[in-house]
């Protein structure tokens, strides 16, 4: 005789449970959370902000950032101020600040997400492949990482554009190439102790072959830690790619980026200070933003971690 | 009721008074009650027994007794007495009489043992503080307290840091630390239940010994019954935070009131008679924590449950014997349907 | 010993699990956490085996479904040997004997949805796709739990719930023996009897054979036909339940028997037992249960005992019960 057991159980203290992506309420408990933290919804927006203003730059920009208004220069060819025209003022060769910002933001974000995810992609195989296989294999990946790891980030990026040269496409690499190894520790490390859970073990005792495992098992419970990387390292390689920009190795002129109109911007100062204002609030805004949706998405996602790393 | 119970006989060498005590938790829908208008006490000596399963409430029951709620739960009703002279139990007083009057081990003692401190250092810590005893003094009761407790080899156990030592081990130097200002009452929850078998019989031989030896009351809290059974004078029931029966342990067991008891009973295979085909159990599982039920919270997996016992719910009234309290409509009435089927499923 | 019979399911002999522990530069010393184990499995059957921590009872579990390695014996499955298989052939013995576990709410994949858990041991058992939904139902059906539970998330679900999909999960490919490792200890006592007879009746309809592990005695006596006692690795004590629990022969599974609190039991005299169970890496010489015995005498602490079977048709591994029976079969013989 089949006696059903007690409708499901409303657990009335989660507190701090993970939360399942897959799950059916993620959504809107998600939204919930987020709504009570006013923090992270500007956060959210700003990056939105930035996300449209990049994809639509040409329909955003009042004016062509490359192009030397000749009204973008004072008579005696200094930047002009912010003004009605120029909503941001004018840099040295008379092009509209606003507009590159807008470009910038370009260039930024692509830089950001492009290296950022090549950084995740190289960085979870290897964690998987080392923390899952172990042995030798794990020794020699790991023993990489390490040195990989010791360089100071920027001066291996810097090395390496050296030998490289600069381009969009090197700065990408290049970062990537330094980036990938923060990734790849942390995700050995959650591979290691996932493989120990009995779940796995239990899908070992089925039968279902390693390939399967990793894929259905483990990866999954790896999203979280990947996606909260993820956003931290956007910030990163925004950083890094100013940094360069600002060393005069980034992306080339005169394609507009924050690093090198910070650079710029630094020189001016005593003259028009709103070159240097203008790029380095919206940098450390971003910078500031991607850094709190981090955080909001670790306490969602990943509780667990959520006194680490600070 | 509250004045009732304090001046009633019931509450004479009382070292711990509990009435109408609730514990809540917030919650988005109801009241949030894990803990509900739960009385009873505890006498000079004795030893009573706190019975149930998971989301029963017992272990709350026992933290509000030594104010140790963790947050974000609170008392939200009644009040609690403790010691001899029954001062009010609060917050603010704790700090007076815990570990004193009133002292508590439960089931992980790596979790109440300080793991960076050394054994020896954890004892003599109590002792100069409640006691003020000097350093060489605190030592030496320190060593005759391991001794006590059975760990012979107290001048080297002094020195060790709790993950040296089993789990079997640890309890006793949580026992150690329980025991050395005297309590009037020992609280144990669950302390045997992360134990192997041998090992719980020789630490609640040695609570038993302990407890005789300082006349300490022992509320002994545990999910298995044959624990209970098998050290309490006394057994209080618990489901779904409210007490559902009382009584002193050989009549509770030879002729259990209520349904759940029964249930209880039957559901743990016996160790000496002959064994059914099937355990005799209930459907489904204890509720969860902090939802509000109308009627008794049993009526759902009880097999003697009518239309009554959705609605109303039974309060807990002694009956015929003096000694036995019971909340259930069904107990003691002659009247009542007998189960609609019988009580063994899967 | 009892040769196996054509009629035994599982048959291991001589087991013997090492492990190798190195500390720093110290030399490695190995822990035998199972020393010549040997015991068997009819079909339709549940042997149980019993014992605290340390007693290597999980390790046996795990050799057998295979994630351990056994250091030496040999593991038989209806007369064939399977013991360090590889490849493709451990994949089909995996399907034969399945496991479930103790910890339910870690042995269920939290993002997986239940209906894709029970499917995955479908997809093993190579049942097409589009019959994974009316499968899985009845799988739940068998374990009492209704079809709405395909969907939910394991977190959704309460412990003994989560249980009966484990069991659901094991009986998915269709094993020939289910090993419970504790699979009801972490459950309240209430849902635990449920998923007792539920196992029961499982076995009864499908006759699988359980290999039921446990340091609770009194689920042993319910569950079990046969009993194997387990103290630091080794088998001290084996026969059917009644005899081993009506008439415990060896003083640690007297002591043990004795020292389960029961209900039923209360007020009876206790043996007592001083000490703790010795550390798996060093344990003493002779039977590792001297330092405990009550009964101990100087042949205990040098020699360890042999599993011999005694008049009544137990085994036990005791020098003292030996030398019992001998002078009692040497009274009857003069």
């Amino acid at each position: 005789m089949i006696n059903l057991p007690e409708s499901e159980l409303n657990a009335a203290f989660v507190g701090s449970e993970p939360m399942v992506l897959g799950e059916p309420n993620f959504w809107r408990r998600a939204g919930r959370s987020l709504l009570h933290d006013p923090i992270a919804v500007c956060s959210f927006a700003f990056i939105a902000l930035l996300a449209v203003a990049a994809v639509f730059a040409p329909l955003i920009a009042p004016f062509n950032p490359l192009h030397e208004f000749s009204n973008g220069l004072s008579f005696q060819g200094a930047p002009v101020a912010p003004n009605g025209h120029f909503l941001l003022g004018t840099d040295a060769s008379g092009r509209d600040v606003l507009s590159r910002l807008i470009y910038g933001a370009r260039v930024s974000l692509m830089v950001g997400v492009v290296a950022t995810g090549l950084a995740s992609l190289i960085g979870v195989v290897i964690g998987t492949v080392s923390g899952y296989v172990g042995g030798v294999t794990e020794s020699i990946l790991m023993r990489f990482t390490d040195m990989v790891l010791s360089f100071p980030i920027l001066l291996f990026c810097v090395a390496l554009i050296a030998v490289t040269g600069p381009s969009t496409r090197n700065v990408v690499l290049v970062i990537a190439f330094a980036y990938w190894t923060y990734l790849a520790r942390v995700v050995r490390g959650q591979v290691l102790s996932l493989k120990e859970r009995e779940f796995v073990t239990a899908a070992r005792t089925l039968g279902v072959g390693h390939l399967k495992i990793i894929r259905k098992h483990i990866m999954p419970h790896l999203l979280p830690t990947i996606i909260v990387y993820g956003t931290l390292g956007v910030a990163t390689s925004i950083l890094i790619e100013a940094s360069l920009s600002f060393l005069g190795i980034g992306v080339p002129l005169p394609q507009a980026s924050w690093g090198e109109m910070i650079s710029e911007g630094q020189q001016y100062f005593q003259v028009a200070p709103w070159l240097l204002i203008a790029p380095g609030v919206v940098l450390i805004l971003t910078v500031l933003a991607f850094n709190l949706a981090g955080d909001w998405l670790t306490d969602l996602l990943d509780p667990a971690s959520r006194d680490m790393g600070r | 009721m509250a004045t009732e119970l304090v001046d009633s006989v019931a509450t004479r060498d009382a070292v711990v008074v509990v009435d109408e005590l609730s514990v809540a938790f917030p919650s988005r829908s109801g009241s949030g009650e894990v803990v509900r208008c739960v009385s009873f006490s505890v006498k000079a000596g004795q030893r009573v027994g706190l019975v149930g399963e998971s989301g029963s409430g017992k272990s709350l029951t026992a933290r509000a007794i030594m104010q140790l709620i963790p947050e974000p739960g609170r008392i939200s009703g009644g009040r609690i007495l403790v010691g001899d002279d029954l001062v009010l139990a609060t917050r603010a007083s704790a700090r007076r009489w815990r570990g004193t009057t009133v002292a508590m081990i439960t089931q992980d003692p790596l979790s109440s043992l300080n793991p960076l401190v050394r054994v020896g250092a954890q004892i003599t810590e109590m002792l100069r503080y409640h006691r003020h005893l000097s350093r060489a003094d605190a030592r030496q009761r320190a060593m005759e307290l391991l001794n006590g407790v059975g760990l012979p080899n107290s001048k080297r156990t002094m020195r060790q840091f709790p993950s040296a030592l089993s789990g079997g081990m640890r309890q006793r130097v949580a026992l150690a630390i329980a025991i050395s200002c005297n309590p009037r009452l020992l609280i144990a929850d669950e302390p045997t239940t992360a134990l192997d078998v041998t090992i719980q019989a020789q630490v609640l031989d040695l609570l038993e010994r302990m407890s005789a030896e300082n006349n300490s009351a022992v509320l002994l809290i545990s999910h298995d019954l044959g624990v209970v059974a098998n050290f309490c004078d006394e057994i209080m029931v618990m489901y779904a935070g409210r007490i559902v029966e009382t009584g002193p342990t050989e009549r509770l067991l030879e002729h259990p009131l209520h349904p759940y008891t029964t249930a209880l009973l039957t559901s743990v295979p016996s160790m000496t008679e002959a064994l059914p085909e099937r355990l005799l159990s209930i459907t489904g599982s204890p509720p969860v924590g902090g939802v509000d039920v109308v009627g008794c919270p049993f009526a759902p997996r009880c097999p003697l449950a009518q239309p009554l016992c959705s609605e109303v719910e039974p309060p807990l009234r002694t009956l015929d014997d003096p000694a036995r309290r019971v909340a259930c409509h069904a107990a003691g009435n002659k009247e009542w349907p007998t189960a609609r089927q019988a009580v063994g499923v899967s | 010993m009892t040769s196996p019979t054509s009629t035994t399911l599982v048959d291991v002999r001589d087991l013997n699990v090492y492990f190798r522990v190195r500390r720093g530069l110290a030399a490695s010393r190995s822990i035998k956490a199972v020393d010549g184990v040997s015991f068997e499995l009819s079909p339709g059957q549940t042997l149980g085996i019993a014992g605290e921590s340390g007693s290597g009872k999980s390790t046996v579990a795990r050799t057998l479904v295979q994630i351990i390695r056994p250091t030496a014996g040999t593991i038989s499955l209806d007369g064939e040997v399977v013991t360090n298989l590889k490849g493709s052939r451990l994949r089909q013995y995996r399907r034969r004997m399945q496991m479930v576990y103790q910890d339910p709410y870690d042995s269920l994949d939290p993002r997986m949805m239940i209906r894709e858990a029970i499917g995955e041991a479908l997809a093993v058992r190579g049942l097409a796709k589009s019959q994974h939904k009316d499968e899985v139902h009845q799988l739940l059906h068998r374990v009492n739990l209704p079809a709405s539970v395909a969907t939910r998330y394991p977190g959704q679900l309460s412990g003994g719930q989560r249980q009966r999909v484990s069991i659901a999960r094991a009986l998915a490919v269709k094993p020939e023996v289910i090993i419970c490792d504790e699979a009801v200890a972490a459950l309240d006592v209430s849902i635990r009897a449920q998923v007792l007879n539920l196992l029961k009746d499982i076995q009864r309809d499908t006759g699988v054979g359980y290999l039921f592990i446990s340091h609770d005695l009194s689920t042993l006596r319910f569950m079990a036909d046969h009993v194997a006692v387990m103290y630091v690795g080794r088998i001290v004590e084996y026969g059917t339940s009644d005899e081993v629990f009506a008439n415990p022969l060896h003083p640690y599974t007297r002591a043990l028997i004795s020292a389960v609190p029961s209900v039923t039991s209360r007020g009876q005299l206790r043996l007592k037992l001083s000490g703790e169970p010795p550390d798996p890496g060093n344990p003493p010489s002779g039977c590792p249960f001297n330092p405990r015995c009550p009964e101990a005498i100087d042949e205990c602490r040098r020699e360890r005992p042999e599993l011999l079977m005694t008049s009544s048709g137990q085994r036990v591994a005791c020098h003292v019960v030996s030398a019992r029976q001998h002078r009692e079969s040497a009274k009857e013989s003069a």
